[in-house]
């Protein structure tokens, strides 16, 4: 189930964010939240959508891998998200895809740095079971030490899937470069090592439910054709007596970086080199303003619209394409720009057009007209991004998870349009100078060419 | 190579319009068949066998440029599919990638209006989406723009078709990029999809169907300017073509895409005649490449497709094996929850390539020949033998002994709602409006959803019988290890497994019989490829 970080990456890529201008015609977040907090702490999002019988539920626990604070615990949250799957007393393992699945529901999840994210997608006939089965398992998992072991199993196939490209192997080393002390210094799927021992953690696995399966670190967000009036009934029922409070551990601080730093991996097989440049950036969580010009940033630097893509992809024609990796955290994280490189010999070339692009904003050199349709670009993609009911529930979580607001994706769409040119120059150079500077490069390099392995 | 046929004459009249008639086939190469050592059922009848080859049936045509329109007026958003009855089938021999490549320049590199780089920024502040899909008989441009836009983007998604500008630069830019997908995306970058496409090499050997959609290596070098200019003009053809548009659309903005389009020449090159492809068994391909991992794919040639009336009780069979990371599937149970073999284990009826953003298949990927195949996500290479072993066993049990009713009606329940969710979006309800003019299926998940409300296990046991033999697979490996493995497979020995914790009795013995079953592959027929090598050319 589950695992759905691919996926995730493939929304992010088409669906993000989104600015509303409030253009009658194109708010571009045209649906209504109806928001109420239980006595127990649990918010309860409800957002009615034409989608003629079909809802999509969507639970987001604000637990990802930054919450991994123990040594040789990395991956857990990720992990865990795969036990929710497993049952309680009253719906042993089995019962759910049994009960769900007869409705037909698309039954799922993903974990991130700093959520972790739950959704079943199918008909409004299927609510009453689900939302009892929902409030069930967060109140009361129960699984095996032999189901935790053999599910562990399937976490390392996931792993080993991903490992096959480049991309994990990289966020691996970047992260491992800039973060010496904070969680976000290993990936969501955690260090391998501590992957292959997840079988021996049962018991932490417990700790771990108790400590962050609580109902005021939850967001409930239901999406759809249904009745209000009912639903709440039902979520009042099933969740009201869920009541754990969410323990405090503390993330260290990263200290600040003083000086560039470099990370380099020789990748054993045929691939095309690349080149990250990252910077370390205020998180959506602590500063939701520099959340908003980070996004347009992405665009302003590296979109289709920008010199680097005229010069390096189109014109030059040196690299297959330009991008970034950023993506909204609850802590200060990484601001990237990534190129995949045609040729070895391009790399500098690559990465010093890419500077001379992020020196001349923070010189204060900002083509307006292009912050413009970048603006544009946001409020029309946010429109074409909102699909389906589940679309909806996945931003609105998200977004809630990140900032701890339920209406965080509004306020997101709504900062973007009021970024002004000087701001995303100030926010440049303020951020993306050499003393923040991570330079991660990728060469591929084949055994017969004395690489490693 | 064919496998052991009788095929009935019920199973054959059942072959809508085939058009050969199977010879009864003496074949002393035939594999054993996957038994389980312990199997419970006892075989009740003799089971109809397959034809020697899958006949190239055509699809029906729709008349040029027919339309299908799916207006929605709650929605600000216009949708535009044209799908062209080209796909990489009209490649010429060396020049394996043309139409992906044509197709690619033409949605990406300008038109004689904008360069590639001002059809970008014309784009960009709409937000508008205008995408090419290439498969092997299908080519889908697709484009979906606010309504705020509609007249400027018209004009822009027509003039890509009408007036591309297939510029040298864009083309050079465009073919390094694919040869790049061969060289480092498709051989390197993800084991499970290059299992896929090598299943697709083997079963399709000789075939229009044989090479990846995106080219090979040699074939995408030797193509020029001309050759993309000359291909244009004879595949993306008002006889080729079905127009689709959905969301917030009226007659006028209808007719008014037709007429520009009535632009586009008349008539394409002629069809491609594809071949009977001769229904292999028990080849086995293993492509060799430094991996963590082992992912196995198999299949044989189905034949069955839409609108066959065989078609909804095996699609249905085979959901119930695993529908793609759906948890309720029998492969996804068995051996992922149970066993911890891997990330998931799935099953289509037919060729299944994933719709981004969604584990729903494509739409518009018809095609005249079609095949059913599992896929096992990548295993620990220990567990590579026993895994395949596995997903057999599982498939064999269920032709066997059916579907029981509890389980059925579990699966009805759940394919009555997830089909639902295939068609929650304008694009892929226009895909399924169009794929139905192609397969002769209007209203194809509508009728399928009433076939299952008629269905039963024994109705959808002897379709199974009828048309799925374990006996006829074909497999595609990837590993590291490929000879160690081929040493493996031709062997036949046991493949043990072990596991970390403790298993109920039930399991362990039904490993042993898993562990020791025969798999349906001939040791002879076994090929190890370096995946430097495949798809060269």
């Amino acid at each position: 189930m589950r695992r759905l970080l691919p996926l995730l990456l493939l929304l992010l890529g088409t669906a993000l964010p989104a600015a509303a201008a409030p253009a009658p015609a194109s708010n571009a977040f045209p649906y209504t939240l109806h928001t109420d907090t239980l006595p127990n702490g649990l918010t309860v999002v409800r957002v009615p959508y034409p989608s003629r019988g079909i809802i999509a539920y969507v639970t987001v626990v604000r637990v990802g891998s930054r919450n991994e604070v123990e040594p040789g615990r990395t991956g857990f949250a990720h992990f865990f998200e795969h036990m929710m799957f497993k049952g309680t007393k009253t719906h042993p393992e089995g019962d759910r895809e049994r009960i769900l699945g007869n409705f037909g529901y698309d039954d799922n999840a993903f974990t991130t740095d700093d959520i972790t994210l739950y959704y079943s997608y199918g008909p409004t006939a299927g609510l009453p079971q689900l939302i009892e089965i929902e409030a069930d398992r967060f109140r009361n998992l129960e699984y095996s030490e032999p189901s935790f072991q053999t599910e562990a199993l399937a976490v390392l196939g996931e792993y080993h899937k991903n490992a096959a490209a480049p991309f994990l192997k990289m966020e691996e080393e970047l992260n491992a470069a800039a973060f010496t002390r904070h969680t976000y210094q290993h990936t969501t799927m955690g260090f391998y090592k501590d992957i292959q021992a997840m079988p021996q953690a049962y018991d932490y696995s417990r700790t771990f439910f108790e400590r962050w399966y609580t109902p005021d670190n939850t967001l409930l967000f239901i999406i759809g054709d249904f009745d209000d009036a009912k639903v709440m009934e039902l979520v009042r029922q099933h969740y009201g007596p869920w009541d754990r409070k969410a323990a405090q551990v503390s993330v260290p601080a990263e200290p600040p970086q003083k000086g560039p730093r470099t990370a380099h991996i020789d990748w054993p097989q045929p691939t095309q080199p690349r080149q990250v440049i990252a910077w370390r950036t205020p998180g959506a969580g602590t500063s939701p303003a520099d959340a908003a010009i980070q996004t347009l940033l992405v665009d302003y630097l590296a979109g289709p619209t920008s010199p680097a893509y005229k010069t390096l992809v189109l014109d030059k024609q040196l690299v297959e394409s330009i991008g970034s990796d950023y993506s909204e955290h609850r802590d200060p994280h990484l601001f990237t720009l990534t190129a995949t490189l045609k040729d070895e010999r391009h790399r500098d070339t690559v990465r010093k057009t890419l500077l001379q692009e992020v020196s001349r904003l923070a010189a204060g050199r900002v083509d307006a007209a292009r912050l413009k349709a970048i603006q544009d670009h946001a409020r029309y993609g946010a429109l074409m991004a909102l699909e389906t009911p589940r679309d909806v529930g996945i931003q609105l979580g998200w977004y809630a998870g990140v900032t701890g607001s339920p209406d965080g994706f509004q306020r997101h769409l709504q900062s973007l349009p009021k970024v002004t040119p000087a701001q995303l120059s100030d926010f440049t150079k303020r951020y993306l100078t050499a003393n923040k500077l991570i330079l991660l490069s990728l060469t591929p390099k084949t055994d017969a060419q004395g690489g490693t392995k | 190579m064919k496998t052991r046929a009788l095929m009935s004459l019920t199973a054959l009249l059942g072959l809508a319009g085939c058009a050969t008639t199977p010879k009864p086939p003496p074949d002393e190469n035939a594999p054993p068949p996957a038994v389980p050592a312990q199997a419970a059922a006892p075989e009740p009848a003799p089971r109809p066998a397959r034809p020697e080859a899958v006949p190239a049936t055509p699809l029906r045509q729709p008349k040029p440029m027919e339309q299908v329109v799916l207006a929605r007026p709650d929605s600000p958003i216009v949708s535009f599919r044209l799908v062209f009855h080209t796909g990489s089938v009209d490649d010429p021999k060396g020049k394996e990638g043309l139409t992906a490549l044509t197709a690619q320049l033409m949605a990406e590199g300008g038109t004689q209006k904008l360069t590639a780089s001002q059809l970008l920024e014309a784009l960009y502040p709409m937000a508008a989406e205008l995408d090419v899909f290439v498969d092997k008989e299908f080519t889908t441009f697709s484009g979906r723009v606010h309504k705020d836009f509609l007249t400027r983007f018209q004009d822009i998604f027509t003039d890509v078709l009408l007036a591309p500008r297939l510029d040298a630069a864009e083309l050079e830019r465009l073919r390094a990029n694919a040869i790049s997908d061969v060289e480092n995306g498709l051989r390197s970058a993800n084991d499970e999809a290059l299992g896929k496409v090598a299943l697709d090499a083997l079963l399709y050997q000789g075939h229009p169907y044989a090479h990846f959609t995106g080219g090979t290596v040699q074939g995408l070098k030797a193509i020029t300017l001309d050759d993309v200019k000359a291909h244009a003009q004879h595949v993306f053809t008002q006889d080729r073509l079905v127009i689709g548009l959905a969301g917030a659309v009226d007659d006028a903005l209808a007719q008014a895409l037709s007429s520009r389009l009535s632009a586009l020449p008349a008539k394409g090159a002629p069809r491609v005649e594809l071949p009977a492809v001769p229904t292999t068994a028990g080849r086995t391909v293993i492509i060799q490449k430094p991996t963590l991992s082992t992912a196995v794919s198999m299949g044989f040639v189905s034949t069955i497709r839409r609108g066959d009336p065989d078609f909804f009780p095996v699609a249905f069979a085979m959901s119930n094996l695993g529908e793609h990371r759906q948890s309720i599937g029998v492969l996804f149970t068995e051996l992922r929850e149970k066993r911890g073999l891997n990330y998931g284990d799935y099953a289509y009826a037919e060729h299944f390539i994933e719709s981004p953003g969604t584990t729903y298949n494509r739409t518009n990927i018809a095609r005249t020949q079609q095949d059913l195949s599992l896929w096992i996500r990548p295993v620990v290479p220990t567990n590579g033998v026993f895994a395949t072993r596995g997903a057999v066993f599982f498939l064999d049990q269920m032709v066997k002994e059916g579907i029981p009713q509890e389980r059925f009606e579990l699966m009805r329940g759940f394919l009555q709602g997830y089909t639902r969710l295939w068609e929650q979006t304008d694009q892929r309800r226009l895909g399924y409006a169009i794929d139905g003019l192609f397969y002769g299926t209007p209203d194809f998940l509508e009728q399928y959803r009433q076939a299952m409300s008629k269905m039963t296990p024994q109705s959808v046991q002897e379709a199974l019988r009828r048309r799925v033999q374990p006996e006829a697979l074909n497999f595609a490996f990837v590993t590291e290890d490929a000879e160690g493995l081929a040493q493996a497979l031709r062997s036949g020995a046991p493949s043990p497994i072990t596991y970390a914790s403790p298993k109920p009795e039930e399991l362990l013995t039904q490993d042993q019989s898993i562990s020791s079953s025969k798999l349906p592959l001939r040791p002879e027929a076994i090929q190890v490829i370096p995946a430097q090598q495949f798809m060269e050319k």
